[in-house]
């Protein structure tokens, strides 16, 4: 797309313009959920202390329970436990955890790397798979890799992740023996390069619960943003030109299918990072979703806190990338004219 | 999450519409379910019947798909749970669709500060963390299916909202539209003529893919012990059930996993046959 | 676009090494030599703090029972016997007690084990700022802890009570360490300084945590040269390790023991050691409601479940019924006073006798234009106490009472019973000590939040002895006291008493020396660390 310095400038300034705006409102949007999340937090039955113990069952006396609450500062009144938070946020301290005593930052740090693993190899698999089945059966529809594929994805589409995990696991690790049940490694397995293949071994069925589902959305979106591009004039143009059909499907029909991939990829990554958390849950993943589930029902409130505040904030980037990504392609959404 | 599905996907424009061969497929599905719900309440006795010295037996020809936890029919069971989660899983997307459609379309109608706001809104709601969401809802209200319907539909909603004011902007601007208004026609009245029967049929599609998704995070919610209380059969219920007793009774994984898979296939595939029915450029 | 495709997987490959790398096991590869001489222990879940004083679940206490020696312990016998204290002295009137610590108990650097120790611990356990659920309720009745002699110190307290020795099954910190800095954030809550024959070597979070011997403990050596505890949450996990030999002992629950009765690489290598202990299960009732206020309607309701049944089934035979708040092991528990039976028709003239009838004609009684109609939560943990809950609900439709059964996680459970705003909820009982004081449990005068007299009952008669048995000094006549209290409680039905059920734990042949106790395996001296491994070969061991 060939165009003089004058009106590239103008689109970067355009684009800039829209980028601050958005980044503007994305603040209000942020207060707004933080406020949510610790209201709900702190308006929900439970305390710290009612936690203690989960499940062996020793409990304390109300009394007690009433005094270590001090200890929590849950006694102080809420507005000023959420200002106190907010003030430490601003210095980039999350305080904390309430189960042991160690800085949130470093609980995080550490279940963040494991999350990253598993959602990144679930991602990578996701597009290396999705993207040239998407591209193929939308080159020739209805053709028979279009039509052996596409009941095949709706199956995949519709199929509960917890109940996959659980066959998987039944089957897999129960009647076959052939994959671990769960967790990380074993702990008999070696270091460095040959304990890979273990650490291979327990991601397998994890990374195949999370994959499966959004490999098979990705995989029809794909397709039909390729099959609709197809008929676009400049795709049967350049084909008029002489273009051989596989490069003029790649270079035309994928680029545009492009920015519908690119939101919804947006929107995919916070799902993706959300029903982790059932699939870290049945396989014992020490990721985020885990602890953030264990961290509600313990009632770690600066953890969830913590949590929440990184999770929203992670969303937001990722929404206003999408639509930066729109904003400049299309000039009529920097003009506040189109849907975004 | 399936309101992007489909607002990335080709346009849905209004034109006749006709239901591929697996569209209809499902649609036979779906009303066979209906039928089963009907049906179901002659199973509720069987259903409930505790039999202790019965529990954990694999299926037989007394019991064609085996027994549960505590000796009671799983097929009765399964049939029983049908009613329940259809139902929720309908309301719920019906809460889902009217909430977002409303505050989306309203948006992208007026546009300027209305827009802005409820813009802000719908961010808000979408970056929230969900699960929180629903723990803290399942703490604070009792465990009945108001409250998951209640659970789902206001944390789905943003997804079709979006969606909502991206098709009504859409065809805020086309000519027929521009026309009537400059022909002095009211707000409410353009709404209802022009904008409504064009917003109909992505709605119709929605609707479709918000009751599969519905029904799927019933069944979630439900498996993670935050849904449906123990005694209403459901079939996320019997699936969290199902996780303790993984070794021994694999006929509570399957059968129930089953149930809800063909449901939410059918759904979807349904969803996917009105979609492409309608699509003018025919059949993708 | 492939190009950074290309940079995301070469990122994660090396965050994947970066993992690996940093969790290195500092100490010698459990495939050394010494694998023989390490025991591979279980953890449920990850412990929060090391510091003996702030524990409160059981990793917890696992972890710390190697590293941090009581000041007096259990046996298996449940006899008190001396630890890092050699004799206790009580005072003519009950209330002072001299306690005189063993020269040679040491800490890990060699100092002694001191009396400001001692006090600096029992000071700090009575703090109301110190959270330390475990230890607090021995010691609300403190008056003073105060060193007299640079071996001994004493304790004095405002009341005698018949159970006061048990108070002193308590660790001991060191008074140094926590100079100055604020106890809930010592460095030694993550690295406990040790006095027991095993310190601290390494701890991976949320995988393993490593303890080596404590070359200074005092004492015959214990076989173990490192103690490796793998934090594995699931049952079935734990299962196949223990069989794989990455395990040498795990807890196991009634249908794993099914399995592993049936399970050929099982019976190779391991056994099943099942033995009845301390706790029991059982429904509590708000005896304040209308429902629940009238004896003969909570005599009903017991009759209405099946425990049997329940025992039979739902425990496949591991468990025994019991008639009070004890289990039949303990002395309190009187043979004699045996259990309401199941029978739903004497139930229902019960229940006609106390009011309760359909006068409208829906199937469900009321009395006073009020329905029976009750909730009964459970912790959503609690698998077994939800079936209990759902055998129980439908008797009761029967009957023609309706429940609902509610399970919330643990937090929200614990504060509606706390709060009081609960109708009846499923409990456990779970004996940290074999007391069998019930006084905190069923005293009016332990009602929440002052106690844990959660149903907030209230017999005068059942009070009269509880309070007498408290300052009973002769064991016979206290024990008879108990008897007495029995059988007031089993036809006064203050909650409904289930089952006293089993614990099973899968171990490994080649361990010996392991002692059951009505407190369990681990919280008696020496319990596991007087466990020894036979020099037979593992079997199915750990990898090379």
């Amino acid at each position: 797309m060939a165009s003089d310095g004058g009106a590239a400038r103008q689109r970067a300034q355009s684009v800039t313009r829209y980028a601050l705006a958005r980044l503007a409102l994305a603040v209000p949007t942020l207060a707004g959920i933080l406020i949510l999340v610790f209201l709900l937090l702190h308006l929900a039955p439970g305390s710290p202390v009612s936690a203690m113990g989960g499940e062996s069952g020793r409990r304390v006396s109300a009394r007690a329970a009433e005094e270590m609450r001090k200890q929590y500062g849950l006694d102080r009144p809420l507005p000023e436990r959420f200002g106190a938070w907010v003030g430490r946020v601003a210095r980039l301290d999350l305080g904390t955890s309430f189960v042991d005593r160690q800085p949130v930052s470093l609980r995080i740090r550490q279940a963040l790397p494991y999350t990253l693993l598993l959602n990144g190899l679930a991602l990578l698999l996701t597009l290396a798979i999705a993207i040239p089945l998407g591209v193929a059966a939308g080159g020739r529809p209805d053709g028979p890799l279009d039509r052996i594929s596409a009941p095949v994805l709706f199956a995949l589409y519709s199929l509960p992740t917890f109940w996959a995990a659980l066959l998987l696991q039944t089957l897999f690790s129960v009647r076959l023996g052939w994959l671990p049940l769960c967790c990380v490694a074993s702990d008999t397995a070696p270091g460095g390069l040959a304990g890979v293949g273990d650490r291979l071994a327990h991601l397998a069925l994890p990374v195949t619960c999370l994959t499966y589902g959004s490999l098979a959305f990705f995989a029809r979106l794909v397709r039909s943003g390729v099959v609709e591009a197809r008929r676009q004039e400049f795709v049967l143009a350049a084909r008029a030109r002489g273009a051989s059909p596989r490069r003029a499907l790649w270079a035309h029909a994928f680029r545009n299918a492009l920015l519908p991939l690119i939101t919804v990829l947006g929107l995919i990554l916070p799902a993706l990072l959300s029903g982790s958390v059932i699939v870290e849950k049945i396989f014992a993943w020490p990721g985020l979703g885990r602890l953030y589930f264990d961290s509600i029902l313990a009632r770690d409130y600066p953890v969830v806190l913590g949590l929440s505040l990184l999770g929203a904030v992670a969303t937001l980037l990722v929404t206003l990338a999408a639509d930066l990504a729109y904003a400049m392609a299309d000039p009529r959404v920097r003009d506040g004219t189109e849907a975004r | 999450m399936s309101a992007e599905f489909l607002a990335a996907g080709p346009s849905v424009v209004p034109a006749r519409r006709r239901l591929s061969g697996s569209g209809s497929a499902a649609l036979a599905v779906v009303v066979a379910l209906w039928i089963v719900a009907a049906f179901s309440p002659l199973f509720s006795a069987r259903a409930a019947e505790i039999r202790l010295g019965e529990r954990l037996q694999a299926p037989s020809a007394a019991h064609p798909l085996g027994t549960d936890d505590l000796g009671r029919d799983l097929l009765a069971r399964i049939v029983v749970a049908t009613p329940v989660s259809l139902g929720i899983g309908l309301t719920a997307a019906a809460v889902s669709l009217f909430v977002g459609f409303t505050v989306g379309g309203l948006a992208g109608y007026f546009g300027g500060a209305v827009d802005l706001l409820l813009s802000r809104l719908i961010e808000v709601v979408l970056c929230f963390p969900v699960l929180f969401l629903l723990l803290a809802l399942a703490a604070f209200l009792p465990p009945t299916p108001l409250t998951v319907i209640l659970a789902i539909g206001l944390t789905t909603w943003p997804g079709d909202a979006r969606y909502a004011r991206a098709e009504v902007l859409k065809v805020k601007d086309l000519d027929y539209t521009r026309a009537a208004r400059a022909a002095g026609a009211s707000t409410g009245r353009v709404l209802w003529r022009h904008l409504l029967p064009s917003v109909l049929p992505p709605l119709i599609v929605s609707a479709a893919f918000g009751v599969a998704w519905a029904i799927l995070a019933e069944a979630a919610l439900s498996f993670l012990g935050v849904g449906l209380p123990a005694t209403t059969p459901s079939w996320g219920g019997i699936l969290g059930v199902a996780t303790s007793y993984v070794e021994e009774a694999w006929w509570l994984a399957l059968f129930p996993g089953l149930a809800l898979f063909l449901t939410v296939a059918a759904y979807n595939l349904l969803a996917e046959g009105l979609r492409a029915g309608a699509s003018e450029r025919g059949r993708t | 676009m492939r190009r950074q495709l290309g940079a995301l997987l070469l990122l994660l490959t090396v965050g994947a090494f970066a993992c690996r790398a940093r969790e290195s096991a500092p100490a010698p590869s459990p495939q050394a030599a010494a694998s023989d001489r390490t025991l591979f222990r279980r953890l449920f879940g990850e412990p929060g703090t090391l510091n003996a004083v702030l524990q409160t679940d059981v990793p917890e206490q696992l972890v710390l029972a190697y590293v941090s020696r009581n000041l007096f312990d259990f046996d298996a016998g449940l006899h008190l016997v001396p630890s890092l204290a050699e004799r206790i002295e009580a005072s003519p009137d009950g209330l002072a007690y001299t306690i005189t610590l063993r020269p040679e108990a040491v800490w890990e650097d060699g100092t002694p084990v001191t009396p400001a120790d001692a006090v600096f611990t029992i000071r700090k356990i009575a703090d109301p700022s110190t959270p330390s659920p475990l230890f607090k309720p021995l010691f609300e009745d403190l008056v003073s802890a105060e060193e007299v002699s640079d071996r001994a110190f004493q304790v004095r307290f405002r009341k005698p009570y018949a159970y006061r020795a048990m108070s002193f099954v308590m660790p001991v910190l060191p008074v140094r360490r926590f100079a100055g800095v604020p106890f809930d954030r010592a460095p030694d809550n993550r690295r406990p300084f040790a006095n027991g024959p095993y310190r601290l070597a390494s701890w991976k979070p949320q995988e393993s945590l490593v303890l080596e011997r404590n070359p200074k403990s005092w004492g015959p050596p214990a076989f173990f040269d490192r103690i490796l505890f793998r934090i594995l949450p699931e049952n079935d996990v734990a299962y196949r390790a223990l069989v794989e030999g990455s395990l040498d002992e795990t807890l196991i629950d009634a249908s794993l023991k099914d399995r592993a009765a049936g399970d050929a690489a099982f019976g190779a290598c391991c056994r099943v050691l099942e033995f009845y202990d301390l706790d029991y299960s059982y429904i509590a009732l708000d005896t304040r409601l209308p429902f629940f206020s009238d004896a003969r309607v909570r005599r009903a309701l017991t009759m209405l479940l099946d425990r049997d049944g329940i025992a039979a089934h739902l425990y496949r035979g591991s468990a025994r019924v019991i008639s009070g708040p004890w289990a039949p092991q303990s002395p309190a528990s009187d043979p004699s006073v045996t259990p309401l039976p199941f029978d739903p028709a004497a139930a229902a003239r019960l229940l006609d006798e106390a009011g309760w009838r359909d006068t409208n004609g829906n199937g469900i009684r009321d009395r006073g234009g009020r329905e029976f109609d009750f909730e009964l939560l459970v912790s959503s943990g609690n698998t077994i106490g939800r079936e209990i809950d759902e055998t129980f609900v439908a008797e009761l439709a029967r009957a023609g009472i309706r429940a609902h059964v509610r399970s919330l996680e643990w937090a929200s459970f614990v504060e509606r019973l706390d709060s009081g705003s609960f109708e009846a909820a499923s409990l456990a009982s779970s004996a940290p000590d074999p007391n069998p004081d019930p006084y905190a449990y069923w005293h009016s005068s332990q009602w929440p939040p002052r106690g844990l007299n959660s149903g907030y009952y209230k017999n005068a008669e059942a009070d009269r002895l509880m309070d007498q048995a408290r300052t009973e000094m002769d064991e016979s006549k206290r024990i008879s006291l108990y008897h007495r209290l029995h059988r007031i409680i089993r036809d006064d039905a203050p909650a409904i008493f289930v089952v006293n059920s089993t614990k099973k734990y899968a171990l490994r042949r080649r361990l010996e020396g392991v002692e059951s106790s009505p407190l369990g395996l681990f919280a008696i001296w020496p319990g596991p660390v007087g466990w020894r491994a036979t020099a037979a070969p593992r079997g199915k061991g750990p990898s090379p």
